[in-house]
């Protein structure tokens, strides 16, 4: 009886055979991350080589004595202490104050009847897609007028003015499909628009919230065009200005000039791999929906 | 009492919660960008209290007098077609390959979108070094497999030092293509493939017919997206050749920015701008449109 079986499919249930195709996916997968990899090694080995050793070892040879010293001088010469204390100050202010403001006009489009409420989406629609790098000159016409050069105010307002159209795009989206059951009762219950925002609308979009504030942080923390226009000041400088500055004065200093490379890129990358979820799931919101 | 119905009129309400956002973003956003329409009739400085108005002079001149401009445009367009070609491309496959059950996705996912989160300055100052000609990674790995004679100065010859310069855009733009892929393959339905399969469809006739039909959403908001990211690109040519050698590799937003700031002819830069603004505009009104029809079917 048994022997007519031909091997059956079933044999193999436990184990499924393997398939070739998905092997060799997954192989060219890993080349390509290998490949992509690559420049962070190559960076991060050069930072800890002495120049001499950079110009006598191969690009791909680990440092044998790492040159921790590099990471030193290149804070010390690069100014790092002022550049990060200015990144860090914009951009604490900005982000959550852009996600608040953002929030809270998303909430009236979305909630409130409004004559121009379907204008105003527009408007704030095409600034989503409208590049500021169009606009320098006249951004620092318009800062300039206020006096605000060289200053916090002078380069967060513009950062404000920038990220609200996509943040209230997308909380636009995201309190529109909150069910209306929600919001009228408490407006029943005597709430104010306020109120409801805060207990209601607030809570319910942490996930959504936590998504934008990292997207926006990232944006942020790494911003070039304008602070390059805004700031002039070296004392006022981010870090991406200063690493550019760095680049410009130093770059015959590849140890070093590297070093500067990780302390910029390194944040933004600690952020990233901490809160990668929220990353994807905020890009997912944003711009795929159905 | 009389405060108190203030606060609970409605119409105060929503100009207390919209105002804040709206007049930033006018002040700050919607004026320069009518203001550069402006600026771009005017013979100014940028700091003199006096604009002098000159008609259309600014954009004959960029158009008949400006021979770096004419390149600018040249190498936007090109950088432009090879962003809509190249790095959605290569997002789609790693998306589709990340879509089939297969060991370490979640890293392999991670590392293709590491370099998207990185500051494009800095992207810029890593790629400079990598192509140094002497002690870079592409040199060294070249000559270490004895092609020395393919060892170039990638960014100092005028012949390839936008596509040296737009090899490190690839590198840093595909994982962001391949991350909205994998989005739009979430909503792939899974019955239907399925169900192609036991049809006996092939991987490529499921693709062809199922997955691709279903990503046609999707493909437009990364297609849009490229076109719109390489318009500005700006961060990263800056950084890497300034728009140099010999404005070989000069872009749009970078000229209309040097015109500007640094030879202070606001006029001429803002007429460049202007350009720059209307090529985007063709890209953006009908996708905006096209964003507004989906919204209302969804409503």
């Amino acid at each position: 009886m048994t022997f007519t079986t031909l091997p059956s499919p079933q044999i193999d249930a436990g184990r499924p055979p393997r398939d070739w195709v998905l092997v060799g996916l997954w192989l060219s997968l890993v080349i390509v991350a290998v490949i992509w990899i690559a420049p962070f090694v190559f960076i991060v080995f050069t930072s800890l080589k002495s120049t001499t050793q950079v110009m006598t070892t191969s690009a791909f040879s680990p440092p044998l004595e790492p040159q921790f010293s590099n990471y030193a001088s290149a804070w010390a010469r690069g100014r790092f202490d002022t550049t990060f204390v200015n990144s860090a100050i914009i951009t604490a202010i900005k982000v959550p104050l852009g996600l608040f403001i953002s929030a809270m006009a998303a909430y009236a489009l979305a909630k409130i009847p409004m004559r121009f409420g379907k204008l105003i989406l527009l408007l704030i629609l095409f600034g989503t897609m409208i590049p500021f790098q169009v606009m320098l000159a006249p951004i620092f016409t318009m800062v300039n007028g206020f006096g605000l050069i060289d200053t916090y105010p002078g380069v967060i307002l513009p950062y404000l003015a920038f990220g609200i159209p996509y943040q209230v795009f997308i909380l636009h989206g995201f309190f529109r499909a909150i069910p209306h059951e929600l919001s009228e009762a408490a407006r029943i219950d005597g709430a104010s628009h306020f109120t409801t925002f805060r207990r209601v609308f607030l809570p319910v979009s942490l996930p959504v919230l936590a998504a934008l504030f990292i997207l926006d942080f990232v944006a942020t923390w790494n911003e070039f065009a304008m602070a390059l226009v805004l700031l002039q000041d070296r004392e006022m400088w981010t870090l991406p200005l200063g690493l550019s500055a760095f680049q410009g004065q130093f770059s015959r200093d590849y140890g070093q000039l590297n070093a500067a490379i990780v302390m910029t890129v390194l944040p933004a990358s600690i952020v990233y791999l901490i809160f990668q979820r929220y990353f994807v799931s905020g890009l997912m919101s944003g711009s795929v929906k159905g | 009492m009389a405060t108190r119905a203030i606060w609970s009129n409605t119409r105060i309400q929503a100009a207390l919660l919209l105002g804040p956002a709206l007049v930033v973003y006018v002040v700050f956003a919607v004026f320069p960008m009518l203001d550069v329409i402006w600026l771009s009739f005017f013979k100014w400085n940028g700091l003199d209290p006096v604009k002098v108005y000159v008609g259309t002079t600014n954009y004959v001149d960029v158009f008949t007098k400006d021979p770096v401009f004419w390149v600018a445009f040249r190498n936007t367009m090109i950088w432009t077609a090879l962003s809509v070609a190249i790095p959605p491309m290569i997002g789609l496959a790693l998306a589709l390959g990340l879509n089939q059950p297969i060991f370490g996705r979640n890293t392999l996912r991670a590392i293709y979108y590491l370099p998207v989160i990185i500051a494009p300055i800095a992207v810029a100052t890593m790629w400079r070094w990598m192509y140094d000609p002497f002690f870079g990674l592409f040199g060294q790995i070249l000559t270490s497999m004895g092609l020395q004679s393919w060892v170039k100065d990638w960014l100092g010859n005028r012949d390839i030092a936008l596509y040296s310069a737009f090899g490190a855009y690839v590198w840093q733009s595909v994982g962001f293509s391949m991350v909205l892929f994998l989005a739009g393959l979430q909503g792939v339905n899974r019955s239907l493939v399925e169900a192609a399969r036991i049809d006996g469809a092939g991987r490529w006739a499921i693709f062809r017919y199922v997955t691709l039909p279903a990503l046609r959403t999707t493909l437009t908001i990364v297609l849009v997206l490229a076109i719109i990211s390489s318009l500005k690109a700006f961060d990263i040519v800056y950084g890497l050749t300034g728009g140099g050698p010999a404005q070989s590799t000069q872009m749009l937003a970078l000229w209309a920015f040097t015109q500007s700031m640094q030879i202070f002819d606001f006029g001429r830069g803002s007429a460049i701008s202007v350009v720059l603004l209307g090529v985007t505009l063709t890209v953006v009104i009908p996708y905006v449109r096209w964003t507004q029809k989906r919204e209302e079917v969804a409503e």
